[in-house]
């Protein structure tokens, strides 16, 4: 296990250089850079310009630009961000938390309404429930979530008034306090009810698939047989089974909310990663950009990892070799 | 059972739509009270003066990069929020002329400035302004280390050049004759020294111990930042919000307003925003306006802007390292040509389309709210004529001569017109980009139209890309009226690389202090003049000038905007009952 754990670990360096170089490269084919954009003579003089291309090294060779680039970064110098004239490293550690805070109260939504749902519809298939649900779902996963959010704002937040429509944070509160606790709880439940909807349809159909598939076999009908009382057998021997392919999921899910957080965060003006990276795309903010690039990339290959381990603790059937 | 799922699915649909009706309905409704806003308005008029107290929340659509300080900022957001709690020592009146704020000064050959600073006004950290809170940001301005784009506000200050190179410790026309006093002297008499100069203070106590280098970094920018306006800097969640509270020692009288919120919400919530009360100020794009327009509770503000927006014409090619215009370009080189071709644009119904009338056809390079503007009578302007558009073609040369109803050149060659214009994620510009090639074709002349990237359409311009033959662009102009830098022959940003010597020396002579000295009315001609030559010549077509827009919520009083910005925020407040 252990053995499997660090070969894994090991195989994903060459995996993220091969990113880094892709997206630094691709990065620089973006028209124009930090400086360029819109030009207000007003405050801005060309030499002010060519200075500043020459401090940042914009006037080297693409791959001396990278070369320094990487040697920093692998000693763990993410340089400093073009825009906000702060070192990158303090910038994403400023954003992390919302955006975790985000992914995870989306993560225990999804669970929770997935599992409560999933349960039911695979408990009693092809009832109205059953497909009531299987309804919601598909709006959910037809919906893109650009529209999905500018929807549950209109809705929840201008029409009802149940939550708030921007930000993380009421900015009047005292910090820590119970208050701002609940405060942080009530501006992220409409961000992250929108971000989780997308896999909140898609769980509830796989478990609930997996459900009906699972209740016809053998094992089940050998259950019924014995005598075992038909919620015992749905809760034990088929759930457990049904839980795999959701296990599975998860890994995936700790990679997919923080970049699906992206264009959620930015309808909600939600202060995360998310709206950090558009904004630094959108500003040539290359040294941000790369940043989160690599860290949403080491995301995904651990979140699989995490998955294929998860696998064998869930089902001792499947072997790690 | 399989019936009765289809069942179930076509009532799902019958529920969605009927939901997707309602708002339908909803929108209509709105539209219905818009109308009656007159009446209103009219009622709500029990105004009783200003009143103490209340919270005012101020919107953002764009999230500010954190640094504020007016030393450091680097976009407008940044700037807004800073204008709530910083001031500088001179301000601008409705006409853009420098006033005194907390200083006052005097020159006798606009080279030596003497600078008299009010005693008693105090930072929010209640250590006292002094001259040498400004000598030290001039000299951070100045110094090598400094990594904003404002050394050219100080560059002009004798002895600046020499500090940054490192070979003087302090800046030589500096003169520090006490706490309150201080002597400016420049490298050059200069009619604009004053207006180009750095006149924003920096809180040196704060800055005690900090390196210029780290400073755009530090907590006295970006997290405790602190000045004199009326409003202190209570808390900054990043990114989000920032919290405000009332100065209560204001050197400038007293404030209305307890606490003012700025939130950063999207673009898409604004409209909503507003009309719920959770927004009571903010500044809109014109294409917000008619949804602004519809709401009871909330008026839309507006002031002439400083901007204006034209069509370009690449007349020639600027070399950067002689800084001066080497080529010309043959192909638009016939000025009856860019005549016929302003001529052909119908401009009020232009603006009407895109900006919602927020807007007015401008006839020359200067915004008409700016003082060196010239009267429309004393240029020459292009309105919307076909039929002289085609004239001037016709004798320009420019006829159809193969019959596919465009135009060639004199020469019989076909003769297509490229436009080039940027291309955000705003869907508008595409739209507008056509009307105006449509306007083109309608006299004649087969047009092109060319969406570019718009981080790349600058580059292409400022480099005299070939592709680049006209083009859509916008420039606004500061309190200091010198159209130089956009202008003059030797300059980058003269972009259709307009060069005709007597409109250069007409710059040069509006701010030559021998030839015009003070004289207002003598510089103002000579600009007029220029301006003039200008409308002549058509390097580009002037199209229009737009309006700044702020959506004010009716709980909200005592604000007003001209075109020097909004008044001081000391003076807005809160309507009591509502």
């Amino acid at each position: 296990m252990v053995k499997y754990v660090l070969r894994r670990l090991l195989g994903m360096i060459p995996m993220l250089f091969l990113v880094s170089v892709v997206v630094f490269f691709l990065a620089k084919a973006m028209p124009g850079d930090s400086l360029r954009g819109e030009i207000d003579p007003t405050n801005t003089n060309p030499e002010y310009i060519a200075e500043m291309q020459e401090k940042l090294g914009y006037n080297d060779p693409v791959y001396v630009q990278y070369w320094n680039w990487v040697t920093s970064f692998v000693q763990g110098d993410f340089g400093k961000s073009t825009r906000y004239k702060m070192p990158v490293s303090d910038l994403l550690l400023e954003k992390i938390p919302n955006t975790v805070f985000l992914a995870l109260t989306a993560l225990i939504i999804t669970y929770i309404l997935a599992f409560a749902m999933g349960m039911y519809s695979g408990r009693k298939p092809y009832t109205i429930g059953d497909n009531l649900i299987a309804g919601f779902n598909y709006t959910g996963l037809a919906i893109p979530s650009f529209v999905a959010g500018v929807f549950a704002v209109y809705f929840f937040a201008f029409k009802l008034h149940w939550f708030p429509f921007a930000g993380s944070v009421d900015i009047e509160v005292q910090n820590g306090t119970i208050d701002y606790w609940m405060s942080r709880i009530h501006h992220v439940m409409l961000p992250a009810f929108i971000l989780g909807l997308f896999s909140t349809a898609s769980y509830t159909q796989f478990l609930r698939n997996d459900l009906i598939e699972n209740s016809r076999k053998d094992f089940v009908r050998t259950a019924r047989a014995k005598g075992t009382p038909i919620g015992k057998i749905y809760n034990v021997h088929i759930l457990r089974n049904s839980i795999i392919p959701l296990v599975t999921f998860l890994g995936f899910d700790i990679a997919s909310l923080m970049s699906g957080a992206v264009i959620t965060e930015k309808i909600f003006s939600y202060p995360g990663i998310g709206l950090l990276f558009l904004d630094s795309v959108n500003n040539r903010d290359y040294p941000t950009v790369m940043a989160i690039t690599m860290m949403l990339s080491a995301l995904v290959l651990v979140g699989n990892l995490i998955a294929d381990i998860l696998y064998g603790v869930v089902d001792p059937r499947i072997r790690l070799g | 059972m399989k019936r009765k799922s289809m069942l179930w699915l076509f009532a799902m649909i019958l529920v969605l739509s009927a939901f997707l009706a309602a708002c339908g309905g909803d929108k209509a409704s709105d539209d219905k009270s818009g109308d009656s806003k007159g009446d209103g308005k009219a009622t709500e008029t029990e105004d009783s003066g200003p009143q103490q107290g209340g919270t005012l929340t101020y919107a953002l659509d764009a999230v500010p990069e954190g640094l504020f300080s007016f030393a450091f900022y680097g976009i407008a957001t940044d700037a807004e929020i800073i204008d709530f709690f910083d001031e500088g020592l001179i301000k601008y009146d409705e006409n853009l002329e420098p006033i005194p704020n907390y200083a006052e000064w005097e020159t006798e050959d606009n080279q030596h400035f003497t600078f008299k600073f009010k005693e008693g006004v105090k930072w929010h950290n209640g250590e006292e302004l002094t001259v040498n809170d400004w000598v030290f940001a001039l000299e951070t301005l100045a110094s090598p280390d400094y990594d904003g784009p404002r050394y050219a506000n100080v560059e002009t200050v004798e002895g600046a050049p020499e500090f940054r190179e490192g070979k003087a410790d302090s800046i030589s026309g500096l003169k520090v004759i006490d706490d309150y006093t201080i002597e400016v002297t420049f490298d050059a008499p200069r009619l604009n020294n004053l207006t180009n100069l750095w006149t924003y203070p920096m809180p040196a106590k704060e800055f005690e111990g900090i390196e210029v280098k780290d400073m755009s970094g530090s907590d006295a920018v970006r997290k405790n930042p602190v000045g004199v306006g009326p409003f202190k800097v209570e808390k900054i969640v990043p990114g989000e919000s920032v919290e405000l509270v009332k100065n209560e020692d204001y050197w400038n009288g007293d404030v209305n307003l307890d606490k003012i919120i700025v939130r950063i919400i999207d673009n898409s919530a604004t409209v909503g925003a507003l009309q719920n009360g959770e927004v009571d100020m903010v500044a809109i794009q014109p294409v917000s306006g008619p949804e602004v327009e519809k709401l009871d509770n909330v008026e839309i503000v507006t002031a002439p802007g400083l901007s204006y927006y034209y069509v370009g014409f690449k007349l020639g090619k600027f070399d950067n390292k002689q800084q001066k215009i080497v080529e010309e370009n043959p192909k638009y080189q016939d000025v009856k040509l860019r005549q016929a071709m302003a001529h052909a644009i119908n401009r009020q119904e232009w603006i009407d389309a895109f900006f919602f009338g927020y807007g007015k056809p401008i006839n020359k390079p200067v915004p008409s709210a700016h003082w060196i503007s010239a009267d429309d009578s004393e240029v020459t302007g292009y309105d919307y004529d076909p039929e002289k558009a085609k004239k001037l073609l016709d004798e320009a040369g420019y006829k159809d001569v193969d019959g596919d109803g465009f135009r060639e050149d004199p020469k019989g060659e076909k003769f297509s017109v490229k436009f080039s214009h940027y291309a955000t994620g705003n869907p508008t510009f595409e739209s507008r980009a056509t009307a105006l090639t449509q306007y083109w074709e309608e006299v004649g002349l087969k047009s092109e139209l060319e969406m570019v990237e718009v981080n790349l359409y600058y580059d292409m311009i400022e480099k005299d890309d070939p592709s680049i033959e006209t083009f859509f662009g916008g420039w606004s102009t500061g309190a200091d009226p010198d159209p130089t830098p956009t202008w003059a022959s030797d300059q980058i940003w003269n972009y259709p690389r307009y060069n005709n010597p007597e409109a250069d020396e007409l710059l040069k002579k509006a701010l030559s202090v021998e030839e015009i000295g003070d004289d207002k009315d003598k510089r103002k001609q000579v600009y007029a003049e220029w301006q003039k030559i200008v409308t002549d010549d058509v390097p580009m077509i002037f199209i229009a000038e737009l309006d700044e827009l702020y959506a004010v919520s009716d709980k909200v009083g005592g604000f007003t905007v001209d075109v020097a910005g909004t008044n001081n925020p000391s003076e807005w407040y809160k309507k009591e009952g509502k």
